[in-house]
């Protein structure tokens, strides 16, 4: 059975694009360009993925609404923002009512379509049992690269997509420096200086938000970051 | 624009035209002039009236004329003669009466008044004005007019008789009137001569003289009471004009500072509120002012938004692009042709990259709002960035210049990388390619400097004062073009991260035009 991704985009040319570039990986693709179609398509039968842009049409925050309708109808159903918005308060707030990634136009199909494939591995196996040769552990951090689930001393860490590539390309290699181009390309993302700083920024609050005293990721000045290994420099 | 070397203020102007008023005391000098030529042929026609009635009183009496026996000069009659005067003298009047010979045979009253009548003494505000009169007021006309004295002298014995003039013109039987000074020079004396008939005969004649005391002091004390008049109208005048030209002038000066500074050195559009409110001419040219300003402040946030908006609205085609091309990259396309595609790739990353940039300065103007700021060293701040621009702009040379020990401030460190990239950016970009590169951090009181100085061509003039707003570039036509795109945003982005901190950035040219220096100070502590 094919998976069913749903692509609510109200420019019709990148609507086709992404659908043609989407069915030629092999999903069933349904696109909807305005958010009352996409909403009583969702009705009768939920996706197993959807695309939302955030300004729909006459709607300029009508991908939001969508979001959050549509995590009010499934917990679990992947959601990513692809967006021409790029600023950090959109990012903030897309990721806040629920959605797993944020992508701006800048991204190519291929980054997109390597998110979705992520996106679905990570929904498949959560419910299989733990395999221990796709961890990765650094210290208290345990990186499931498989199944894109991250946790800090035994407690799950709610990272996402793009987040969790940014914490496994740090800790791969403790001590070493990523500069923001090898996160960008290790996170699949296209974006500039500053989103990469806001990423790291969201990312130490979420380490924070379960022990405040986390300091593993260190800024280096004007050439990146880098993780900190145990009880060392 | 260049001011003109002479400056003459409102104040000044309008004082100026306030002087006008002094010709208001020539015009009272002459009118009281004309007062005075009406006094005194007034008193002339009254002296020939006096001297006419004595003369009267005489006629047709020889005997009073009569000579004595033996005698030249006509005594005989001179006792009665000078009982009749004696009747008909007045205060300040002297009568003489004369023989055909031009003798005096009788004389009564004296030209000196005689004592003043004692006027009450002065009481309360009068005896302050009084005071003030006569300390200030009076010797100030005393220079200007010529005061009545008492204090003089025109005793004469025997010939010429001081008034032989008229004399002889009355013995001749005319009425004459005429007027000399005294005989040390000191007043005025008018005199009128009579003659005294005898039927057809001239027996002798009437001289009645005064002084001109009496018209003196009256013109005086019109002259006086118009220029005291005057002096006050005008020193009330002048007090108010320049009363009103000190506020206008001040508060065209305080419009004039608020304009001026109203653009700052940065470009920013300041309100004016200096007489906005007023309803004068004034206050429409605040308002003109502030109208203008605003329509200034618009055009420089939409080209400040420009870059922005810009950047946002080509978002969209460049993505339709995009995925149309990696859709044509993932079907069979033909061997020649996906070169072409790599090429339209190859372009649009560039597109993209302009774009990024150009959001960069928006992105960190909402960034800036939200920083959080920690407690940082700047010295290890600048140590990490300078280690990484080694490796990235090998082979450039860097050289750092701080001081050992930290300097502690409050910053966001990101904001501030950030910063230092653009500025190193810069100087890597602007100077000699086998020059280093230098950064220097210097501590100073309650102020950190941190600058970055390259050796190469001096800043153009022409953007000197607009190097740090946005989109303002100093690449000249080498400069442009090449792999990385260049919007003029680096030193906006360094202003927006320097005043972030409260503190501001300059750019100079070094001395001797070997290089420019850029210098960012910022509060520390």
């Amino acid at each position: 059975m094919s998976r069913r991704i749903a692509i609510v985009e109200d420019e019709p040319a990148i609507r086709a694009n992404y659908a043609e570039a989407l069915r030629r990986h092999g999903y069933e693709v349904a696109a909807y360009s305005s958010r009352p179609e996409a909403m009583a398509a969702f009705r009768t039968r939920l996706p197993d993925l959807a695309v939302i842009d955030v300004g729909l049409a006459d709607e300029p925050d009508g991908g939001f609404t969508l979001c959050r309708d549509l995590r009010a109808m499934s917990a679990t159903l992947p959601i990513i923002f692809l967006s021409a918005r790029d600023s950090d308060f959109d990012i903030v707030a897309g990721l806040r009512i629920g959605a797993d990634d944020y992508l701006t136009k800048d991204a190519s199909l291929h980054q997109l379509t390597a998110r979705i494939a992520a996106l679905f591995r990570r929904v498949d196996l959560l419910a299989a049992p733990p395999s221990s040769e796709d961890v990765v552990r650094r210290g208290e951090l345990l990186l499931d690269v498989k199944r894109l689930t991250a946790s800090w001393k035994g407690v799950a860490l709610p990272l996402t997509l793009t987040e969790f590539w940014m914490v496994h390309a740090l800790a791969r290699h403790p001590g070493h420096v990523k500069d923001r181009d090898a996160l960008m390309h290790d996170a699949n993302i296209v974006v500039d200086d500053a989103t990469i700083t806001s990423h790291v920024k969201r990312i130490r609050r979420k380490f924070a938000a379960l022990d405040p005293a986390f300091d593993r990721i260190a800024t280096v000045y004007g050439m990146g970051y880098r993780w900190l290994a145990e009880g060392g420099s | 624009m260049a001011r003109p070397p002479f400056r003459l203020g409102i104040r000044a102007k309008l004082l100026l035209v306030l002087s006008v008023f002094l010709a208001i005391p020539w015009l009272g000098y002459a009118y009281v002039q004309e007062v005075e030529r009406v006094l005194r042929d007034a008193q002339e026609a009254k002296l020939a009236g006096t001297a006419q009635a004595v003369a009267t009183a005489l006629h047709d009496r020889p005997a009073l004329f009569a000579r004595p026996q033996g005698g030249d000069v006509a005594t005989a009659g001179a006792a009665e003669i000078e009982a009749i005067l004696q009747g008909l003298t007045r205060t300040t009047a002297r009568i003489f009466v004369v023989d055909r010979q031009s003798n005096v045979i009788a004389r009564v009253g004296t030209l000196q008044r005689r004592e003043p009548d004692g006027a009450p003494p002065p009481q309360g505000i009068a005896r302050v004005a009084a005071w003030f009169e006569r300390i200030v007021v009076h010797p100030l006309y005393a220079l200007l007019l010529a005061q009545p004295t008492e204090d003089f002298s025109d005793d004469f014995l025997g010939r010429p008789l001081p008034f032989a003039k008229e004399v002889d013109r009355a013995l001749a039987g005319i009425l004459a009137v005429d007027r000399r000074t005294s005989r040390d020079g000191r007043v005025g004396i008018v005199a009128a001569a009579h003659p005294v008939w005898a039927g057809d005969a001239v027996e002798g004649a009437v001289v009645v003289e005064e002084t001109t005391n009496a018209v003196l002091a009256q013109r005086n004390r019109a002259f006086e009471r118009l220029f005291t008049l005057v002096l006050a109208l005008t020193l009330v005048g002048a007090t108010a004009l320049a009363v009103f030209a000190s506020r206008l002038s001040s508060r065209i000066r305080r419009l004039r500072d608020e304009v001026e500074q109203a653009i700052d050195a940065k470009g920013r559009v300041r309100r004016i509120a200096a007489g906005s409110a007023a309803g004068d001419e004034i206050g429409d040219l605040s308002r003109s002012f502030t109208s203008v300003l605003s329509r200034l402040a618009d055009s420089v946030a939409h080209r400040e938004a420009l870059a922005a908006r810009l950047s946002h609205e080509l978002r969209t085609p460049i993505a339709v692009v995009r995925s149309s091309l990696d859709n044509l990259q993932g079907d069979a396309v033909a061997a020649h042709g996906r070169v072409y595609v790599e090429r339209a790739q190859g372009g649009l990353d560039r597109l993209a990259q302009i774009l990024t940039r150009m959001s960069e300065a928006t992105r960190l103007e909402q960034s800036v709002g939200e920083a959080e700021f920690e407690r940082l060293d700047l010295c290890e701040l600048v140590r990490g960035c300078v280690e990484g621009y080694r490796s990235a702009y090998a082979p450039r040379a860097f050289v750092v210049a701080m001081p050992a020990e930290p300097v502690a401030m409050r910053g966001a460190p990101d904001l501030l990388a950030q910063m230092l990239d653009k500025l190193v950016a810069n100087a890597v970009e602007f100077g000699t390619p086998d020059r280093p590169v230098e950064l220097r951090v210097e501590h100073d009181g309650g102020v950190a400097r941190l600058s970055v100085a390259n050796e190469g061509p001096p800043l153009p003039e022409a953007i000197a004062d607009r190097l740090f707003e946005s989109m303002t570039s100093a690449r000249d036509e080498a400069h442009r073009g090449g792999a990385t795109p260049h919007l003029g945003l680096g030193l906006y982005i360094v202003r927006l991260v320097a005043e972030a901190h409260g503190g501001s950035a300059q750019a100079q040219n070094r001395p001797g035009g070997s290089g420019v220096v850029v210098t960012v100070t910022l509060p520390v502590g």
